[in-house]
């Protein structure tokens, strides 16, 4: 009986779901590329095996680590001081917050077109201000070691909202008298924070955390029109190089094998992030 | 039917069958046009289809049995290719016609997405046009497409800063590097140097300058890269030495064709490298620059021929298409000299045409005619195979480590060989 | 301090306990605390007692310090804290809803408020130990709050509030969400509890019972302004007010139809049955109360109820009569007492 009522939730998961990932998985050990006409072609693990020994998918599996990892820190640290600034009892609140979410409510692909022309060398402001200071433009988007910074400024820029619209919703079911206790007892601002609302918040934290890391992990539009994956592919992410494979080389067999590399790694870092999450529950125990 | 009839006299019953029965036919006869009637749908970049609005109306209006529809698609060849390739991958095509970028034919080709021209157009369909626009639109043997106009990459220089264009590398540096130390402009020469198609076209320009080839054909044998030359190292190392003197910007690692306008537009360059579309850019009223643009060929080592990347448009017939014979005669028809004419005149398109390329009464319209003319003498195509795109984008990686990452050019044509070598033996291997 | 000129009474109550002196509190443009003045000795309990919105939970958060004095001072040990930061008021509260942590255990409740203070592990532990064994709480040390009873949850939020061993102590409505079972067993507890702190203990309920049976002094606020102050003797048969005097006492007091702009009130209980002389009621219900019972009359001066044995007969005709010197008498215009007898 309840595996009936639960029968259309299951369909919804399994056609929305698990059927492209069998395909992918399906595709994956295939050819099925321009070269075959775009017939699938059993080719064994060949896709799998290039996959490993493919340099640019190892690349760029380090630089979507590296954009995930460092845009996720700085936007759950930024998340949560804009939800605390947020939770203060401010006048218009209701203005204020939706103003916050502005950036979040942005089309991706609009914002980063907004960040390519912030970022232009040399016209863009940012580039004319450091010229009004007496400097020389620097080249954002066109130095390999320092670019990756920037696009994940704009991610950041973009996605902190969402971070702190959640961890608000988690602040807001704390109740106020818990802090007035701890406060009574003489805890500081930042004893309150650390042993009381941190705490407290941690489910949400990590449901923040869970979301953006898959997020972040598959970012594709923003680098597109932000960077195009340049200079020299140093901003290329791995959902970038599964699109070029795909509709760009036609190589659908490995585009497959990219995106399922992706999605292991997804798999392995959010499965990790819910085993450190019972982990520590058991220590709280 | 006579009870339920109310009893009329004879000739009236007569009157009301002969009225009915015409009634009838005349229904059928239009139920029958409007099924005869066929739209032929066609999917092209927005300003392509704003270009053309006008005379598809013209045709809609003068023809009844064919009617065009045109679907507006992005600006962005990349994003025109997404939607196109999206729709194409779910079966059944929405459209009969695409409007293709030149190298995206044998990638669709083999994709087994079109569908031969040659059965329904003959075998001279592009008798007529000039030879650089016929380029690129066979491949394994059969006619895939038709140009609608030729593009071609050019040399923009400033008539007020020298008195003729530079022929020769050396001969723009030299005049760039001038113009610099007197402080007439803040760069001397932009291009696309962004990691795209763009930067591509760039290189396959210099790279012919310079004497080198992209592919070579050797007579029995598969085609090799040829990017570790001595020719294609000098002209990987005067693309990254015009950034180290900075004759060119070291942002021209982020420029694309946009970008390069907004500065050359702005009077702060001596040259651009561009297509014929940043002609009418640059002359329109309000523009910085406007009147003091001169177009030539790029330049080349002496002893060299510059040539041009071709970048043409045109019209592809897809496969599935409910009415391929009158989408055909809507793809004849769009690519018609009369059409390349009135596109040419109205919108300063570059015909393909060589009835109009030399025809001196569209001078007027189009200032720029002689130097398309002498561009499509020697355009440049971009190698004819389904695995372009993995060349190309080969190519881009090393290219821009090359511009932004001082990477020295013998070792990024190296890299370059050796992936685009693997990309074109895995092409030979499968079957 | 010095440079302020003593005013009457509050000289010998200026070196211990709590004093309010006028205490204000406004919002938004309302006054939820008018001009409340009023002492505290140690050991002393004070209820304060009224409907929400009568300001009682306003004063305690005055007191705590988690909102700020419009105007008015406090005075705590003759050490004025008005302005003091809540954190060094040395002042502990238990709250209505207890305020655990949820995350923590009993233990870890009991020991945050210590640790933040920097107190010595040691010296942490004595003192729990101790508050566990006061308040019974053995066995209970690892539990989270979710996993306790409320009665044990209440204990911990009151061995919380004792471990900081607060010259003053707050509690708001702690027994409201417990049962009336519960609340009946705790109630001695608790006012051996607060008693033997020698500290002052402001009790905050809206629960009549609780005040009366639980603090030496009741304050009973309404609208913002405190109505009386006494003893619960005093302020059930010596109402202030008419609102004092309904407010007190269950089943409620008897209001008498007005006349000549003085109004009459007599408690249910003094209410007497008698064969002649009496004012004639009718019966209309009868409620069994146990050892009592209560009647519900209708007489020419209105609806009455009287409170009489379980085993009284009744035989018509009823009248009812009472001694004049337990008639209340008021002002039917202001509420306030009028000190006069009858007409």
């Amino acid at each position: 009986m309840s595996l009936l009522l639960l029968a259309p939730a299951l369909l919804l998961v399994g056609v929305v779901f698990l059927w492209p990932l069998l395909r992918y998985a399906w595709l994956s050990g295939h050819a099925a590329s321009v070269l075959t006409g775009l017939v699938p072609l059993a080719n064994g693990g060949a896709n799998w095996q290039r996959l490993l020994s493919d340099g640019r998918f190892w690349q760029d599996t380090l630089q979507t680590l590296r954009f995930a990892g460092v845009s996720l820190s700085l936007e759950l640290l930024l998340g949560l001081a804009l939800a605390l600034l947020l939770h203060q009892p401010l006048r218009q609140r209701g203005a204020v917050r939706a103003a916050v979410l502005l950036p979040w409510a942005l089309p991706t692909t609009v914002m980063a077109l907004g960040w390519r022309w912030l970022l232009n060398d040399p016209y863009g402001p940012l580039n004319r201000l450091i010229q009004g200071l007496g400097g020389s433009p620097y080249g954002f988007l066109s130095t390999p070691a320092t670019t990756w910074l920037f696009t994940v400024l704009a991610d950041v820029w973009k996605s902190t909202p969402f971070v702190a619209l959640l961890l608000l919703a988690g602040l807001q079911t704390i109740p106020p008298e818990l802090e007035e206790a701890l406060l009574l007892e003489g805890a500081g601002p930042l004893q309150r924070l650390w042993r009381l609302t941190l705490p407290l918040l941690a489910p949400y934290l990590l449901l923040a955390a869970l979301f953006r890391l898959a997020q972040a992990l598959g970012v594709f539009d923003l680098i597109q029109v932000l960077t195009g994956g340049g200079p020299a592919s140093s901003t290329e992410s791995l959902g970038l190089y599964a699109y070029l494979n795909g509709m760009r080389f036609l190589d659908f067999g490995y585009s497959a094998t990219v995106m399922l590399g992706m999605f292991l790694l997804v798999l392995l870092l959010t499965s990790g992030l819910l085993l450190l999450r019972r982990g520590w529950q058991g220590t709280l125990r | 039917m006579t009870g339920w009839f109310p009893p009329l006299p004879n000739p009236a019953r007569r009157l009301i069958a002969v009225v009915l029965a015409f009634w009838l036919a005349l229904a059928g006869g239009l139920a029958l046009a409007r099924a005869r009637r066929v739209t032929v749908g066609v999917l092209m970049p927005a300003p392509f289809a704003d270009a053309t609005a006008e005379l598809v109306q013209q045709f809609n209006r003068d023809h009844r049995s064919v009617q065009i529809a045109v679907s507006r698609g992005p600006l962005d060849t990349e994003a025109l290719s997404d939607l196109a390739i999206s729709s194409l991958l779910l079966g059944d095509a929405p459209y009969d016609l695409l409007l293709m970028d030149v190298t995206w034919t044998p990638k669709y080709a083999a994709a087994g997405w079109l569908e031969p021209l040659e059965p329904l157009l003959g075998d001279q369909a592009l008798a007529g046009m000039a030879p650089g626009a016929q380029a690129g639109n066979a491949f394994a043997g059969h006619l895939w497409r038709l140009p609608l106009l030729a593009d071609m990459g050019l040399l923009y220089w400033r008539t007020d800063l020298m008195a003729a264009p530079p022929r020769t590398t050396t001969e723009l540096e030299t005049i760039a590097r001038g113009l610099q130390r007197r402080g007439a402009v803040s760069w001397g020469y932009v291009w696309q140097g962004r990691q795209y198609e763009g930067l591509s076209c760039v290189f396959l320009e210099v790279l012919r300058g310079f004497g080198g080839q992209w592919l070579q054909h050797d007579a029995g044998q598969a085609p090799q890269p040829a990017l570790q030359s001595p020719e294609a190292i000098a002209a990987a190392n005067w693309l990254s030495g015009l950034v180290r003197q900075g004759i060119t910007p070291r942002a021209v690692a982020t420029v694309s064709e946009a970008e390069a306008l907004q500065i050359f537009g702005a009077g702060e360059a001596a040259f651009m490298r561009n297509w014929p579309y940043a002609w009418r850019e640059l002359t329109r009223p309000g523009s910085a620059v406007a009147g003091r643009v001169g177009v030539a060929p790029l330049v080349a080592v002496p002893g060299e021929q510059a040539a041009a990347t071709q970048g043409s448009w045109g019209f592809s017939l897809l496969k599935g298409s409910r009415h391929p014979r009158e989408a055909a005669e809507v793809l004849r028809w769009f690519t018609s000299e009369a059409v390349g004419r009135q596109l040419a005149i109205r919108y300063g398109y570059t015909p393909v045409w060589t009835s109009l390329l030399e025809d001196p009464s569209l001078e007027a319209a189009l200032p720029l005619l002689p130097a398309l003319r002498q561009g499509l003498l020697h355009a440049e195509l971009r190698p004819l195979t389904p695995v372009y795109a993995q060349l190309s984008d080969a190519l881009q990686r090393q290219l821009s480590a090359l511009l932004s990452d001082d990477q020295p050019a013998a070792l990024a044509m190296a890299r370059a060989q050796r992936q685009s070598a693997l990309i074109l033996q895995a092409a030979g291997e499968t079957p | 301090m010095e440079t302020r000129r003593p005013q009457a009474g509050e000289a010998d109550a200026a070196m211990s306990g709590l004093e309010l002196q006028r205490l204000c509190r406004h919002q938004a443009g309302r006054a939820l605390l008018e001009d409340l003045s009023l002492q505290v000795a140690p050991g002393e309990v004070l209820a304060l007692l009224g409907p929400s919105g009568c300001g009682k939970t306003t004063t305690l958060r005055l007191l705590a310090g988690l909102d700020p004095v419009s105007s008015g001072r406090i005075l705590l040990n003759g050490r004025e804290i008005t302005a003091e930061p809540a954190g060094a008021r040395q002042v502990a509260m238990v709250f209505q809803s207890y305020a655990l942590y949820p995350h923590l255990t009993v233990v870890g409740n009991l020991e945050l408020g210590l640790e933040v203070r920097g107190m010595p592990a040691a010296q942490r532990r004595d003192r729990i130990a101790a508050v566990i064994d006061l308040l019974q709480l053995q066995g209970l040390e690892l539990r989270r709050p979710a996993q306790l009873s409320g009665g044990q949850r209440q204990r911990v939020a009151l061995a919380r509030a004792l471990l900081r061993q607060p010259q003053l102590m707050l509690l708001d409505e702690p027994m409201s969400n417990l049962d009336a079972q519960l609340r009946d067993a705790l109630r001695p507890e608790l006012r051996q509890l607060l008693r033997g702190s020698g500290h002052p203990a402001i009790y905050v309920t809206h629960d009549q019972q609780e005040a009366l049976g639980l603090a030496d002094r009741i304050a009973v606020l309404h609208q913002g302004r405190l109505q009386q102050l006494g003893t619960p003797h005093a302020l059930y048969h010596d109402p202030a007010n008419l609102f004092v005097a309904s407010f007190l006492g269950r089943p409620a007091i008897n209001l008498l139809a007005a006349e000549a702009g003085r109004q009459l009130a007599l408690r249910p209980e003094h209410l007497q049955l008698v064969s002649q002389g009496g004012l004639p009621v009718q019966l209309r219900q009868r409620e069994w109360l146990g050892a009592q019972q209560l009647l519900w009359l209708e007489s020419s001066r209105g609806p009455l109820k009287l409170l009489c044995g379980a085993d009284q007969t009744l035989e018509e005709p009823l009248e009812v009569s009472w001694r004049v010197d337990r008639e209340l008498w008021f002002d039917a215009s202001s509420g306030e007492r009028c000190r006069l007898g009858p007409l």
